[in-house]
């Protein structure tokens, strides 16, 4: 017994003198595990709109037509889309932004965010950068930014003089759903699962501690490139931070309101581009054909040698593509 | 180097002591000449997880076990994720066939994915009440677990996201998860053959793990 108590006293000492002696980090602290956003760092590019603080950037000439980049998600950023930047060479004004609670955006409360709010601010960063009434502006989404997109045009479709969606993950709640259960089957006994999952045991964090459920969210990330996975990503490709809470919040807008951008997709006229990737063997032509029978016009094209994450790993491939069609309604 | 050396003298303590999991017992079946409990598990603890445990029962007038488990997460890379747990457990009173125990471990567990490896140093507390009989048990739990301080070392895929990411010890604590359900077992010979199951919750009662249920079959052997 004298034995047991004496390895309790060492352990319990041990564990005090480690602690005491260690440099400990602050978990909540926005710039040790996750960077900092716009309102924390004055040093990155910013637009203040709709009441919000945004991290956005521009590349080209502003008095080209403008090309707003909206990245996937919600809550990822557009760093796995700067390849887009390209056409800026191209005669285009490239717009880029993080939405709204999104990458190095402004975080807000999880009860804030609607689809509403998120098409505002849309219009707000197009008037924001628009240089003249007669600028045509083209939007470029990207996943769930293409979801985003296809949302503007049903709202207002006389606002946008082109539109590229690249593999909206469901213009409505039902083809979400499809796409869902296409992409996410997971084997309970992988080492993929127990990577995503095991590690709500080490961290946790409460609603609105947003550097800790970031963080969170960023790393396991990992899970959409796993060896094997449906959409064709072969590794990962860079963001900056997730915004959890925003994921969180239009979760929760879909799974209890339902929602659908497709209600108005016949008032417009001007012809959709469509791009899916030929190794996402979760979307493909017969789910990329689903969703272009919502538009009058459409062309869907595909790109080769690439899964979800295209416009990253194979921008060479996309890029003829969005010039072409681009170029088409300059 | 001093923490090194604490974590090399804290493993050893680890292992060198009496420990065992928070095994799942009828103490109306436990007899006082049994004195090793040994236990292997399996089921559902955030993933699918696999476990061994061991539990000394001391010659007391209140019943206590000492305790200790090892459980790896289920998956191709063996010893990445795993959990280990030190303590005991103490049936505190008896009315009867009512029992009402509690229970307190030191864990220290392990994480490992693509971009980060994290090491925890955590404690959980619980409590069980319930109806046993020589041949069966039946009980409800509610438990507390709380990781109390982390150790965060990142990879490269991360520091190309964000290369000015500080890797060392974190705090305050990274996290909290309760827990409450049911456990339930049948007695026979020296052996028991027991499940639990219940809900998780994070310590803020407003969110859960993307998993938020625990399940757990277990088969205990006791020898004098």
């Amino acid at each position: 017994m004298k034995t047991k108590v004496l390895y309790s006293a060492v352990m319990a000492f041990s564990i005090f003198f480690f602690l005491s002696c260690e440099n400990e980090n602050n978990i909540d602290e926005s710039g040790n595990l996750v960077p900092k956003t716009v309102d924390e760092d004055p040093s990155l590019p910013s637009i203040f709109v709709n009441g919000t603080h945004l991290h956005s950037e521009t590349f080209g000439n502003p008095n080209d037509p403008m090309l707003v980049f909206l990245h996937g998600g919600p809550g990822s950023d557009y760093r796995n889309g700067l390849n887009v930047q390209q056409l800026a060479d191209k005669g285009f004004y490239v717009v880029f932004y993080d939405q709204r609670g999104s990458g190095l955006s402004k975080r807000h409360d999880k009860k804030s965010y609607s689809i509403q709010l998120v098409l505002d601010d849309l219009t707000e960063v197009i008037a924001y950068y628009r240089t003249s009434p007669t600028q045509k502006i083209f939007l470029f989404g990207h996943s769930w930014g293409a979801m985003l997109g296809a949302a503007y045009v049903n709202s207002y479709p006389d606002k946008i003089d082109g539109l590229i969606l690249a593999e909206p993950g469901g213009l409505n709640k039902k083809l979400l759903d499809e796409y869902g259960e296409m992409s996410r089957k997971i084997n309970i006994f992988s080492e993929v699962t127990s990577n995503l999952l095991y590690v709500d045991q080490f961290i946790t964090g409460k609603e609105n501690q947003h550097a800790i459920l970031d963080y969170k969210y960023g790393i396991s990330s990992s899970f959409s490139y796993a060896k094997g996975n449906t959409e064709g990503i072969p590794g990962p490709s860079p963001f900056w931070r997730i915004g959890t809470t925003v994921l969180e919040s239009f979760i929760d807008i879909s799974e209890n309101d339902g929602f659908d951008f497709t209600t108005n997709l016949a008032q417009y006229q001007t012809k959709v581009l469509f791009l899916y990737g030929e190794l996402n063997k979760s979307y493909g032509l017969s789910f990329a054909q689903k969703e272009a029978a919502y538009f009058p016009v459409s062309e869907i094209e595909e790109v080769k040698g690439t899964g979800h994450e295209m416009i990253y790993f194979k921008w060479e491939n996309v890029e003829p593509l969005v010039l072409s069609y681009l170029n088409n309604l300059k | 180097m001093k923490a090194i050396v604490a974590l090399i003298t804290f493993l050893i303590s680890l292992l060198m002591s009496s420990f065992l999991q928070a095994q799942t017992i009828n103490w109306e079946n436990l007899k006082s000449e049994e004195k090793h409990i040994l236990n292997v598990n399996a089921g559902w603890d955030y993933s699918f997880a696999y476990g061994l445990s061991y539990g000394y029962h001391l010659k007391t007038k209140m019943p206590i076990i000492l305790e200790s488990s090892f459980s790896l997460a289920s998956g191709e890379v063996i010893f990445d994720d795993f959990k280990t747990k030190i303590g005991g457990q103490i049936n505190v009173f008896q009315i009867e066939n009512f029992r009402f125990n509690a229970a307190i471990h030191g864990i220290y567990r392990r994480y490992e994915n693509p971009i980060v490896t994290l090491q925890n140093f955590g404690a959980d507390a619980s409590t069980t009440i319930g109806y046993y009989k020589p041949k069966w048990f039946v009980a409800g739990e509610f438990g507390f677990d709380k990781a109390i301080v982390t150790h965060f070392k990142h990879s490269e895929i991360y520091k190309e996201v964000y290369p000015e990411v500080k890797n060392g010890w974190y705090e305050p604590s990274t996290g909290g998860n309760f827990n409450f359900g049911i456990q339930g077992g049948y007695s026979f010979n020296k052996s028991d053959l027991t499940l639990r199951a219940g809900k998780v919750m994070t310590q803020d009662f407003k969110s859960t793990p993307l998993i938020p249920f625990y399940l757990q079959i277990g088969y205990s052997y006791k020898l004098d």
